[in-house]
Protein backbone atom coordinates (compact mmCIF):
# COMPACT_ATOMS: atom_id res chain seq x y z
CA UNK A 1 0.00 0.00 0.00
CA UNK A 2 0.94 3.65 -0.89
CA UNK A 3 2.85 5.23 2.65
CA UNK A 4 1.18 9.10 2.88
CA UNK A 5 3.83 11.30 3.81
CA UNK A 6 4.39 11.70 7.54
CA UNK A 7 4.73 14.74 9.56
CA UNK A 8 8.19 15.65 9.78
CA UNK A 9 7.48 18.74 11.54
CA UNK A 10 9.76 19.24 14.89
CA UNK A 11 8.30 19.51 18.13
CA UNK A 12 11.54 20.33 19.87
CA UNK A 13 10.78 23.30 22.51
CA UNK A 14 13.97 25.42 20.05
CA UNK A 15 12.44 24.36 17.42
CA UNK A 16 9.42 25.71 18.57
CA UNK A 17 10.63 28.90 19.72
CA UNK A 18 12.82 30.25 17.27
CA UNK A 19 9.85 29.38 14.15
CA UNK A 20 7.83 31.71 16.62
CA UNK A 21 7.31 35.40 15.32
CA UNK A 22 9.12 38.08 17.43
CA UNK A 23 6.07 38.91 19.44
CA UNK A 24 5.76 35.37 20.57
CA UNK A 25 9.36 35.21 21.02
CA UNK A 26 9.76 38.31 22.91
CA UNK A 27 6.78 37.28 25.06
CA UNK A 28 8.35 33.83 25.61
CA UNK A 29 11.26 35.67 26.72
CA UNK A 30 9.88 38.20 29.12
CA UNK A 31 7.70 35.32 30.83
CA UNK A 32 10.96 33.11 31.21
CA UNK A 33 12.85 36.11 32.66
CA UNK A 34 10.15 36.43 35.08
CA UNK A 35 9.83 32.76 36.02
CA UNK A 36 13.51 32.94 36.76
CA UNK A 37 13.27 36.11 39.00
CA UNK A 38 10.39 34.45 40.62
CA UNK A 39 12.24 30.95 41.68
CA UNK A 40 15.33 33.66 42.56
CA UNK A 41 13.12 35.63 44.89
CA UNK A 42 11.37 32.32 46.32
CA UNK A 43 14.89 31.09 46.96
CA UNK A 44 16.11 34.44 48.44
CA UNK A 45 13.02 34.68 50.67
CA UNK A 46 12.84 30.89 51.75
CA UNK A 47 16.29 31.48 52.99
CA UNK A 48 15.44 34.63 54.44
CA UNK A 49 12.43 33.81 56.63
CA UNK A 50 14.31 30.30 57.65
CA UNK A 51 17.11 32.69 58.94
CA UNK A 52 14.94 34.74 60.93
CA UNK A 53 12.57 32.76 62.12
CA UNK A 54 15.82 30.44 63.98
CA UNK A 55 17.51 34.63 64.93
CA UNK A 56 13.98 35.18 66.89
CA UNK A 57 13.82 31.87 68.35
CA UNK A 58 17.07 32.00 69.59
CA UNK A 59 16.70 36.16 70.52
CA UNK A 60 14.02 34.93 72.50
CA UNK A 61 15.48 32.59 74.50
CA UNK A 62 18.73 34.58 75.20
CA UNK A 63 15.84 37.34 76.28
CA UNK A 64 13.91 35.24 78.74
CA UNK A 65 17.21 33.22 79.86
CA UNK A 66 16.90 36.17 82.74
CA UNK A 67 20.70 37.86 81.17
CA UNK A 68 20.98 41.44 82.10
CA UNK A 69 19.12 43.66 79.38
CA UNK A 70 21.93 45.91 79.13
CA UNK A 71 24.17 43.20 78.72
CA UNK A 72 22.31 41.99 76.05
CA UNK A 73 22.13 45.57 74.99
CA UNK A 74 25.88 45.74 74.92
CA UNK A 75 26.04 42.57 72.84
CA UNK A 76 23.63 43.61 69.94
CA UNK A 77 23.88 46.92 69.88
CA UNK A 78 26.81 47.39 67.40
CA UNK A 79 24.93 44.84 64.48
CA UNK A 80 21.42 44.08 65.43
CA UNK A 81 21.36 39.91 63.47
CA UNK A 82 17.57 39.92 63.15
CA UNK A 83 14.53 41.75 63.33
CA UNK A 84 13.29 41.11 66.68
CA UNK A 85 16.98 42.32 68.22
CA UNK A 86 16.74 45.31 65.59
CA UNK A 87 13.36 45.70 67.48
CA UNK A 88 15.16 44.84 71.29
CA UNK A 89 18.25 47.82 70.40
CA UNK A 90 15.77 50.57 68.97
CA UNK A 91 13.65 50.74 72.32
CA UNK A 92 17.00 50.56 74.47
CA UNK A 93 19.07 52.86 72.58
CA UNK A 94 15.55 55.16 73.26
CA UNK A 95 15.91 54.28 76.65
CA UNK A 96 19.29 55.06 76.99
CA UNK A 97 19.38 58.53 75.45
CA UNK A 98 16.04 59.01 77.42
CA UNK A 99 18.10 58.87 80.62
CA UNK A 100 21.67 59.75 79.53
CA UNK A 101 20.78 63.73 79.84
CA UNK A 102 20.74 66.08 82.75
CA UNK A 103 17.06 65.77 83.18
CA UNK A 104 15.83 62.56 82.50
CA UNK A 105 12.62 62.88 80.11
CA UNK A 106 10.31 60.59 81.54
CA UNK A 107 7.01 61.44 81.43
CA UNK A 108 6.28 60.41 77.28
CA UNK A 109 9.01 58.20 77.07
CA UNK A 110 6.39 55.14 77.32
CA UNK A 111 4.72 56.54 74.15
CA UNK A 112 8.03 57.15 72.45
CA UNK A 113 9.16 53.79 73.23
CA UNK A 114 5.78 52.44 71.39
CA UNK A 115 6.52 54.60 68.37
CA UNK A 116 10.23 53.68 68.13
CA UNK A 117 9.13 49.89 68.40
CA UNK A 118 6.57 50.19 65.64
CA UNK A 119 8.49 51.99 63.55
CA UNK A 120 11.13 49.38 63.46
CA UNK A 121 8.75 46.71 63.05
CA UNK A 122 7.06 48.42 60.16
CA UNK A 123 10.81 48.60 58.54
CA UNK A 124 11.56 44.98 60.08
CA UNK A 125 8.22 43.95 57.50
CA UNK A 126 8.56 45.88 54.59
CA UNK A 127 12.42 43.92 54.34
CA UNK A 128 10.69 40.77 54.73
CA UNK A 129 8.31 41.73 52.02
CA UNK A 130 10.32 43.38 49.89
CA UNK A 131 9.72 41.61 46.38
CA UNK A 132 7.22 39.78 47.17
CA UNK A 133 5.02 42.05 45.13
CA UNK A 134 6.62 40.64 42.14
CA UNK A 135 5.51 37.17 42.93
CA UNK A 136 2.06 38.61 43.45
CA UNK A 137 2.78 40.10 39.94
CA UNK A 138 3.55 37.50 37.83
CA UNK A 139 1.23 35.14 39.53
CA UNK A 140 -1.51 37.21 38.41
CA UNK A 141 -0.29 38.34 35.00
CA UNK A 142 1.77 35.82 33.47
CA UNK A 143 -1.30 33.63 32.62
CA UNK A 144 -2.50 37.04 30.82
CA UNK A 145 0.57 37.57 29.07
CA UNK A 146 1.27 33.98 27.87
CA UNK A 147 -2.34 33.75 26.40
CA UNK A 148 -1.56 37.36 24.41
CA UNK A 149 1.48 35.46 23.21
CA UNK A 150 -0.82 32.24 22.53
CA UNK A 151 -3.29 34.40 20.66
CA UNK A 152 -0.69 36.35 18.61
CA UNK A 153 0.73 33.11 17.43
CA UNK A 154 -2.39 31.84 16.26
CA UNK A 155 -3.57 34.60 14.62
CA UNK A 156 -0.19 34.52 12.52
CA UNK A 157 -0.43 31.01 12.19
CA UNK A 158 -4.43 31.20 11.02
CA UNK A 159 -3.13 33.96 8.00
CA UNK A 160 -0.73 31.65 7.44
CA UNK A 161 -3.11 28.76 6.54
CA UNK A 162 -5.23 31.33 4.89
CA UNK A 163 -2.14 31.72 2.37
CA UNK A 164 -1.22 28.22 1.74
CA UNK A 165 -5.06 27.58 1.35
CA UNK A 166 -4.64 24.16 3.04
CA UNK A 167 -6.35 23.02 6.58
CA UNK A 168 -4.67 19.73 6.88
CA UNK A 169 -3.34 19.14 10.25
CA UNK A 170 0.11 19.07 9.36
CA UNK A 171 -0.34 23.04 8.35
CA UNK A 172 -2.62 24.07 11.59
CA UNK A 173 -0.47 22.10 14.20
CA UNK A 174 3.09 23.18 14.25
CA UNK A 175 1.92 27.10 14.27
CA UNK A 176 -1.44 26.61 16.84
CA UNK A 177 1.82 24.43 19.04
CA UNK A 178 4.24 27.11 19.21
CA UNK A 179 1.55 29.66 19.92
CA UNK A 180 0.32 27.46 23.20
CA UNK A 181 4.09 27.50 24.13
CA UNK A 182 3.67 30.51 25.14
CA UNK A 183 0.88 29.53 27.49
CA UNK A 184 2.19 26.80 28.88
CA UNK A 185 5.61 29.15 30.25
CA UNK A 186 3.13 31.73 31.31
CA UNK A 187 1.52 29.00 33.44
CA UNK A 188 4.92 27.77 34.46
CA UNK A 189 5.88 30.95 35.56
CA UNK A 190 2.31 31.87 37.26
CA UNK A 191 2.28 28.45 39.27
CA UNK A 192 5.00 28.46 41.23
CA UNK A 193 4.39 32.84 41.62
CA UNK A 194 1.27 32.56 43.11
CA UNK A 195 2.14 29.39 45.57
CA UNK A 196 5.14 31.05 46.69
CA UNK A 197 3.10 34.58 47.51
CA UNK A 198 0.55 32.99 49.35
CA UNK A 199 3.05 30.83 51.11
CA UNK A 200 5.72 33.87 51.82
CA UNK A 201 2.90 36.54 52.53
CA UNK A 202 1.20 34.14 55.55
CA UNK A 203 5.43 33.92 57.03
CA UNK A 204 5.75 37.98 56.93
CA UNK A 205 2.23 37.87 58.69
CA UNK A 206 3.32 35.43 61.39
CA UNK A 207 6.94 36.91 62.25
CA UNK A 208 4.85 40.68 61.88
CA UNK A 209 2.59 39.09 64.74
CA UNK A 210 5.43 37.52 66.56
CA UNK A 211 7.36 41.52 66.69
CA UNK A 212 4.33 43.05 67.74
CA UNK A 213 3.67 40.52 70.45
CA UNK A 214 7.32 40.92 71.38
CA UNK A 215 7.31 44.48 71.13
CA UNK A 216 4.11 44.16 73.74
CA UNK A 217 5.69 42.42 76.19
CA UNK A 218 8.58 44.66 76.02
CA UNK A 219 6.98 47.83 76.19
CA UNK A 220 5.18 46.17 79.13
CA UNK A 221 8.46 44.88 81.17
CA UNK A 222 10.06 48.74 80.12
CA UNK A 223 6.85 50.81 81.44
CA UNK A 224 6.92 48.78 84.45
CA UNK A 225 10.64 49.69 84.99
CA UNK A 226 9.64 53.15 84.60
CA UNK A 227 7.02 53.47 86.76
CA UNK A 228 9.22 51.85 89.21
CA UNK A 229 11.36 54.73 88.81
CA UNK A 230 9.30 57.62 88.86
CA UNK B 1 20.03 37.90 46.25
CA UNK B 2 22.70 37.19 44.05
CA UNK B 3 23.34 34.01 44.77
CA UNK B 4 19.61 32.85 44.67
CA UNK B 5 19.70 34.44 41.44
CA UNK B 6 22.27 32.61 40.45
CA UNK B 7 21.07 29.63 41.64
CA UNK B 8 17.27 30.09 39.86
CA UNK B 9 19.28 30.54 36.50
CA UNK B 10 21.07 27.42 36.75
CA UNK B 11 17.60 25.33 37.38
CA UNK B 12 15.90 26.72 34.73
CA UNK B 13 18.93 26.01 32.17
CA UNK B 14 18.99 22.37 33.48
CA UNK B 15 15.31 22.19 33.20
CA UNK B 16 15.14 23.53 29.64
CA UNK B 17 17.97 21.43 28.60
CA UNK B 18 16.30 18.62 30.16
CA UNK B 19 13.41 19.89 28.04
CA UNK B 20 15.70 19.98 24.79
CA UNK B 21 16.88 16.31 25.18
CA UNK B 22 13.62 14.59 26.06
CA UNK B 23 11.25 16.19 23.93
CA UNK B 24 14.13 16.93 20.76
CA UNK B 25 15.49 13.13 20.95
CA UNK B 26 12.34 11.88 19.77
CA UNK B 27 10.40 14.16 17.39
CA UNK B 28 6.72 13.26 17.71
CA UNK B 29 6.52 11.72 14.20
CA UNK B 30 3.27 10.42 13.49
CA UNK B 31 3.24 6.62 12.21
CA UNK B 32 2.11 7.15 8.67
CA UNK B 33 -1.45 5.57 7.98
CA UNK B 34 -2.16 3.38 5.08
CA UNK B 35 -3.88 5.02 2.45
CA UNK B 36 -7.57 4.60 1.61
CA UNK B 37 -8.30 4.26 -1.79
CA UNK B 38 -11.94 6.79 -2.14
CA UNK B 39 -14.19 7.07 -4.77
CA UNK B 40 -16.30 9.61 -5.01
CA UNK B 41 -19.48 8.92 -5.91
CA UNK B 42 -22.45 11.16 -6.42
CA UNK B 43 -26.27 10.63 -4.24
CA UNK B 44 -27.74 8.96 -6.93
CA UNK B 45 -24.68 6.19 -7.75
CA UNK B 46 -25.01 5.90 -3.79
CA UNK B 47 -28.57 5.34 -4.33
CA UNK B 48 -28.62 2.69 -6.94
CA UNK B 49 -25.63 0.99 -4.43
CA UNK B 50 -27.21 -2.39 -3.07
CA UNK B 51 -26.41 -3.06 0.87
CA UNK B 52 -24.12 -5.70 1.16
CA UNK B 53 -21.57 -6.74 3.74
CA UNK B 54 -17.84 -5.87 3.62
CA UNK B 55 -16.01 -8.59 3.78
CA UNK B 56 -18.88 -11.64 2.21
CA UNK B 57 -17.89 -13.96 -0.51
CA UNK B 58 -17.97 -12.59 -4.28
CA UNK B 59 -20.73 -14.13 -5.79
CA UNK B 60 -21.04 -13.87 -9.31
CA UNK B 61 -22.36 -10.87 -11.41
CA UNK B 62 -25.68 -11.19 -11.71
CA UNK B 63 -26.99 -11.44 -15.42
CA UNK B 64 -29.88 -10.68 -17.18
CA UNK B 65 -32.16 -13.35 -18.43
CA UNK B 66 -30.74 -14.85 -22.00
CA UNK B 67 -32.83 -17.69 -24.19
CA UNK B 68 -30.52 -17.40 -27.10
CA UNK B 69 -27.42 -15.40 -28.22
CA UNK B 70 -28.59 -12.87 -30.44
CA UNK B 71 -28.22 -8.88 -29.99
CA UNK B 72 -29.97 -7.73 -26.79
CA UNK B 73 -33.39 -7.23 -27.46
CA UNK B 74 -36.25 -5.57 -24.79
CA UNK B 75 -37.87 -7.93 -22.81
CA UNK B 76 -40.98 -7.24 -22.33
CA UNK B 77 -42.67 -6.61 -18.99
CA UNK B 78 -45.35 -8.36 -18.26
CA UNK B 79 -46.18 -6.30 -15.31
CA UNK B 80 -46.68 -3.35 -17.58
CA UNK B 81 -50.04 -2.17 -17.96
CA UNK B 82 -48.96 -0.31 -20.84
CA UNK B 83 -47.84 -2.02 -23.85
CA UNK B 84 -46.67 -0.96 -27.58
CA UNK B 85 -49.60 -0.97 -29.71
CA UNK B 86 -49.27 -4.14 -31.36
CA UNK B 87 -49.82 -4.25 -35.31
CA UNK B 88 -52.82 -6.56 -35.61
CA UNK B 89 -52.99 -8.08 -38.95
CA UNK B 90 -56.56 -8.18 -39.92
CA UNK B 91 -58.17 -11.45 -41.99
CA UNK B 92 -58.20 -9.33 -44.67
CA UNK B 93 -54.95 -8.07 -44.89
CA UNK B 94 -53.66 -11.21 -44.51
CA UNK B 95 -52.52 -12.66 -48.14
CA UNK B 96 -54.95 -15.01 -49.02
CA UNK B 97 -53.52 -18.88 -50.01
CA UNK B 98 -54.05 -19.11 -53.54
CA UNK B 99 -55.71 -21.96 -54.43
CA UNK B 100 -53.93 -24.38 -56.64
CA UNK B 101 -55.90 -23.65 -59.53
CA UNK B 102 -56.85 -26.79 -61.45
CA UNK B 103 -57.22 -26.57 -65.25
CA UNK B 104 -61.09 -26.91 -66.05
CA UNK B 105 -61.61 -30.06 -67.13
CA UNK B 106 -62.56 -30.29 -71.08
CA UNK B 107 -66.00 -31.08 -71.30
CA UNK B 108 -66.77 -34.29 -72.87
CA UNK B 109 -66.90 -33.77 -76.62
CA UNK B 110 -69.48 -35.45 -77.83
CA UNK B 111 -67.55 -36.90 -80.12
CA UNK B 112 -66.42 -39.55 -77.88
CA UNK B 113 -69.69 -41.89 -79.08
CA UNK B 114 -67.93 -41.57 -82.63
CA UNK B 115 -64.90 -43.55 -81.39
CA UNK B 116 -64.95 -46.07 -83.70
CA UNK B 117 -64.91 -44.06 -86.89
CA UNK B 118 -61.43 -43.82 -87.85
CA UNK B 119 -61.35 -40.15 -88.49
CA UNK B 120 -58.62 -37.91 -88.12
CA UNK B 121 -60.13 -35.77 -85.81
CA UNK B 122 -61.21 -38.76 -83.95
CA UNK B 123 -57.50 -40.12 -83.69
CA UNK B 124 -56.60 -37.29 -82.81
CA UNK B 125 -59.45 -36.79 -79.93
CA UNK B 126 -57.72 -40.36 -79.01
CA UNK B 127 -54.96 -39.55 -78.78
CA UNK B 128 -55.83 -36.40 -76.58
CA UNK B 129 -57.34 -38.46 -74.35
CA UNK B 130 -55.09 -41.01 -73.90
CA UNK B 131 -52.73 -38.11 -73.12
CA UNK B 132 -54.91 -36.79 -70.93
CA UNK B 133 -55.70 -39.98 -69.03
CA UNK B 134 -51.79 -40.66 -68.93
CA UNK B 135 -51.76 -37.19 -67.36
CA UNK B 136 -54.51 -37.82 -64.93
CA UNK B 137 -52.59 -40.75 -63.64
CA UNK B 138 -49.29 -38.85 -62.98
CA UNK B 139 -51.26 -36.55 -61.13
CA UNK B 140 -53.11 -39.21 -59.20
CA UNK B 141 -49.98 -40.93 -58.36
CA UNK B 142 -47.89 -37.25 -57.59
CA UNK B 143 -51.47 -36.53 -55.04
CA UNK B 144 -51.04 -40.16 -53.28
CA UNK B 145 -47.10 -39.45 -52.79
CA UNK B 146 -47.82 -35.80 -51.32
CA UNK B 147 -50.34 -37.52 -49.20
CA UNK B 148 -47.83 -40.27 -47.84
CA UNK B 149 -45.31 -37.65 -47.40
CA UNK B 150 -48.07 -35.84 -44.93
CA UNK B 151 -48.59 -38.81 -43.35
CA UNK B 152 -45.46 -39.98 -43.01
CA UNK B 153 -44.65 -35.99 -41.25
CA UNK B 154 -47.39 -36.40 -39.00
CA UNK B 155 -46.52 -39.85 -38.28
CA UNK B 156 -43.06 -38.04 -37.28
CA UNK B 157 -44.42 -35.29 -35.74
CA UNK B 158 -46.29 -37.53 -33.54
CA UNK B 159 -43.56 -39.48 -32.65
CA UNK B 160 -41.48 -36.23 -31.87
CA UNK B 161 -44.39 -34.59 -29.65
CA UNK B 162 -44.65 -37.80 -27.64
CA UNK B 163 -40.87 -38.79 -26.95
CA UNK B 164 -39.88 -38.38 -23.76
CA UNK B 165 -36.49 -36.66 -23.57
CA UNK B 166 -35.60 -36.31 -19.87
CA UNK B 167 -33.45 -33.41 -20.54
CA UNK B 168 -36.27 -31.25 -22.23
CA UNK B 169 -38.49 -30.95 -18.95
CA UNK B 170 -37.58 -27.66 -18.57
CA UNK B 171 -38.72 -26.95 -22.12
CA UNK B 172 -41.98 -29.16 -21.59
CA UNK B 173 -43.14 -27.53 -18.11
CA UNK B 174 -42.52 -24.32 -19.95
CA UNK B 175 -46.18 -22.97 -20.22
CA UNK B 176 -45.15 -20.01 -22.45
CA UNK B 177 -45.73 -19.47 -25.84
CA UNK B 178 -43.07 -20.76 -27.93
CA UNK B 179 -44.13 -18.23 -30.55
CA UNK B 180 -42.98 -15.56 -27.54
CA UNK B 181 -40.28 -13.39 -28.08
CA UNK B 182 -37.37 -14.80 -26.61
CA UNK B 183 -34.83 -12.44 -24.57
CA UNK B 184 -31.88 -12.33 -26.26
CA UNK B 185 -28.21 -11.71 -25.26
CA UNK B 186 -24.31 -12.42 -25.61
CA UNK B 187 -24.45 -15.44 -23.35
CA UNK B 188 -26.96 -17.48 -22.35
CA UNK B 189 -28.75 -17.50 -18.39
CA UNK B 190 -31.37 -19.03 -18.00
CA UNK B 191 -31.58 -17.54 -13.89
CA UNK B 192 -32.21 -13.91 -14.07
CA UNK B 193 -31.44 -12.07 -11.58
CA UNK B 194 -33.60 -10.13 -9.31
CA UNK B 195 -34.57 -7.13 -10.51
CA UNK B 196 -36.15 -4.47 -12.82
CA UNK B 197 -37.15 -5.49 -16.11
CA UNK B 198 -34.87 -2.70 -17.95
CA UNK B 199 -31.89 -4.08 -15.95
CA UNK B 200 -30.32 -1.02 -14.84
CA UNK B 201 -31.70 0.77 -11.14
CA UNK B 202 -32.86 3.77 -12.09
CA UNK B 203 -33.88 6.40 -9.47
CA UNK B 204 -35.84 9.75 -9.94
CA UNK B 205 -33.20 12.04 -8.64
CA UNK B 206 -33.90 15.22 -6.64
CA UNK B 207 -34.78 17.33 -9.17
CA UNK B 208 -37.37 15.12 -11.49
CA UNK B 209 -38.71 15.00 -7.82
CA UNK B 210 -39.23 18.73 -7.62
CA UNK B 211 -40.25 18.63 -11.53
CA UNK B 212 -43.04 16.32 -10.33
CA UNK B 213 -44.10 18.20 -6.95
CA UNK B 214 -43.60 21.53 -8.57
CA UNK B 215 -46.22 20.33 -11.53
CA UNK B 216 -48.93 18.97 -9.19
CA UNK B 217 -48.19 22.26 -6.81
CA UNK B 218 -49.21 24.56 -9.72
CA UNK B 219 -52.71 22.95 -9.48
CA UNK B 220 -53.20 22.25 -5.95
CA UNK B 221 -55.32 24.34 -3.94
CA UNK B 222 -54.34 23.32 -0.39
CA UNK B 223 -57.20 23.79 2.52
CA UNK B 224 -55.95 26.91 3.95
CA UNK B 225 -56.18 28.09 6.98
CA UNK B 226 -56.87 24.81 8.78
CA UNK B 227 -56.05 24.22 12.42
CA UNK B 228 -54.17 20.61 12.61
CA UNK B 229 -52.86 20.65 9.14
CA UNK B 230 -50.44 17.81 10.47
CA UNK B 231 -53.95 15.06 10.51
CA UNK B 232 -54.86 16.84 7.15
CA UNK B 233 -51.69 14.82 5.24
CA UNK B 234 -52.83 12.80 2.13
CA UNK B 235 -50.59 10.06 0.50
CA UNK B 236 -52.03 9.30 -3.03
CA UNK B 237 -51.50 6.43 -5.61
CA UNK B 238 -50.63 7.51 -8.87
CA UNK B 239 -50.48 4.86 -12.02
CA UNK B 240 -49.22 7.14 -15.21
CA UNK B 241 -48.98 6.16 -18.74
CA UNK B 242 -45.58 6.86 -20.18
CA UNK B 243 -46.94 10.31 -22.22
CA UNK B 244 -47.75 10.89 -18.02
CA UNK B 245 -51.09 10.77 -18.11
CA UNK B 246 -53.52 8.99 -15.92
CA UNK B 247 -53.72 5.34 -16.57
CA UNK B 248 -56.09 5.25 -13.71
CA UNK B 249 -57.83 6.84 -11.20
CA UNK B 250 -55.28 7.46 -8.29
CA UNK B 251 -56.21 5.96 -5.08
CA UNK B 252 -56.16 7.50 -1.51
CA UNK B 253 -53.86 5.14 0.79
CA UNK B 254 -54.33 6.72 4.14
CA UNK B 255 -57.23 8.34 5.53
CA UNK B 256 -57.90 11.05 8.59
CA UNK B 257 -59.91 11.16 11.22
CA UNK B 258 -60.41 15.17 11.30
CA UNK B 259 -63.41 16.36 9.47
CA UNK B 260 -61.78 18.23 6.89
CA UNK B 261 -59.74 15.47 5.71
CA UNK B 262 -61.64 14.48 3.49
CA UNK B 263 -61.99 18.00 1.55
CA UNK B 264 -58.42 17.66 1.76
CA UNK B 265 -58.20 14.40 0.00
CA UNK B 266 -60.44 15.52 -2.37
CA UNK B 267 -58.46 18.87 -3.36
CA UNK B 268 -54.90 16.44 -3.83
CA UNK B 269 -57.31 14.46 -6.53
CA UNK B 270 -58.33 17.02 -8.51
CA UNK B 271 -55.00 18.21 -8.51
CA UNK B 272 -53.79 15.26 -9.51
CA UNK B 273 -56.48 15.18 -12.35
CA UNK B 274 -56.05 18.10 -13.54
CA UNK B 275 -52.10 18.24 -13.99
CA UNK B 276 -51.75 15.70 -16.30
CA UNK B 277 -50.04 14.89 -18.42
CA UNK B 278 -47.03 14.93 -16.33
CA UNK B 279 -43.54 16.22 -17.97
CA UNK B 280 -40.85 13.49 -16.88
CA UNK B 281 -38.47 11.48 -18.15
CA UNK B 282 -39.47 8.65 -20.11
CA UNK B 283 -36.00 7.06 -19.88
CA UNK B 284 -37.48 6.12 -15.96
CA UNK B 285 -40.66 5.06 -16.36
CA UNK B 286 -40.51 2.41 -14.64
CA UNK B 287 -40.01 4.33 -11.73
CA UNK B 288 -42.63 7.23 -11.92
CA UNK B 289 -45.23 4.35 -13.55
CA UNK B 290 -46.48 4.09 -10.36
CA UNK B 291 -45.48 6.73 -7.50
CA UNK B 292 -46.84 7.79 -4.11
CA UNK B 293 -47.43 11.41 -3.53
CA UNK B 294 -47.37 12.99 -0.19
CA UNK B 295 -49.63 16.14 0.01
CA UNK B 296 -49.12 17.46 3.33
CA UNK B 297 -50.41 21.55 4.04
CA UNK B 298 -47.80 22.40 6.44
CA UNK B 299 -45.02 22.43 3.89
CA UNK B 300 -47.02 22.74 0.41
CA UNK B 301 -46.52 19.37 -0.69
CA UNK B 302 -44.03 16.51 -0.50
CA UNK B 303 -42.93 14.03 -3.29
Amino acid sequence: MEQLPGVAAEISILHLFWKADWVVKLVMMGLLAASVGVWAIAIDKFILYRRTRQAMKHFENVFWSGQSLEDLYRALAARPTDSMAALFVAAMREWKRSFEGPHPAIASLQMRLEKVMDVTIQREVERLEKWLLVLATVGSASPFIGLFGTVWGIMNSFQAIAVSKNTSLAVVAPGIAEALLATAIGLVAAIPATIFYNKFSSEVNKQATRLEGFADEFSAILSRQIDERV
Amino acid sequence: MRIPLAVSVSIHAAVLAWGLISFGAKPLETTPGDSLPIDIISDTDFSQLTAGVKNAQKVVKPAPLVEKIDKPNPVDDSTAKVTPKQEIKTASAMPMPVPEVKPPEPKQEPEKAKAPEPDPIAEALKKEEAKRKQEEKKREEQKRKEEAKKREEEKKRKEQEQAFDPNKIAALLDKRSPQRLAAAGATLNSTPSLGLPSGSAATLSQSEIDALRAQIQACWNPPAGVVDAKELIVRIRLQLREDGSLSANPTLLNHGSNSLFQIAAESAMRAIKRCQPYKLPIAKYAIWRDVEVTFDPREMFRG
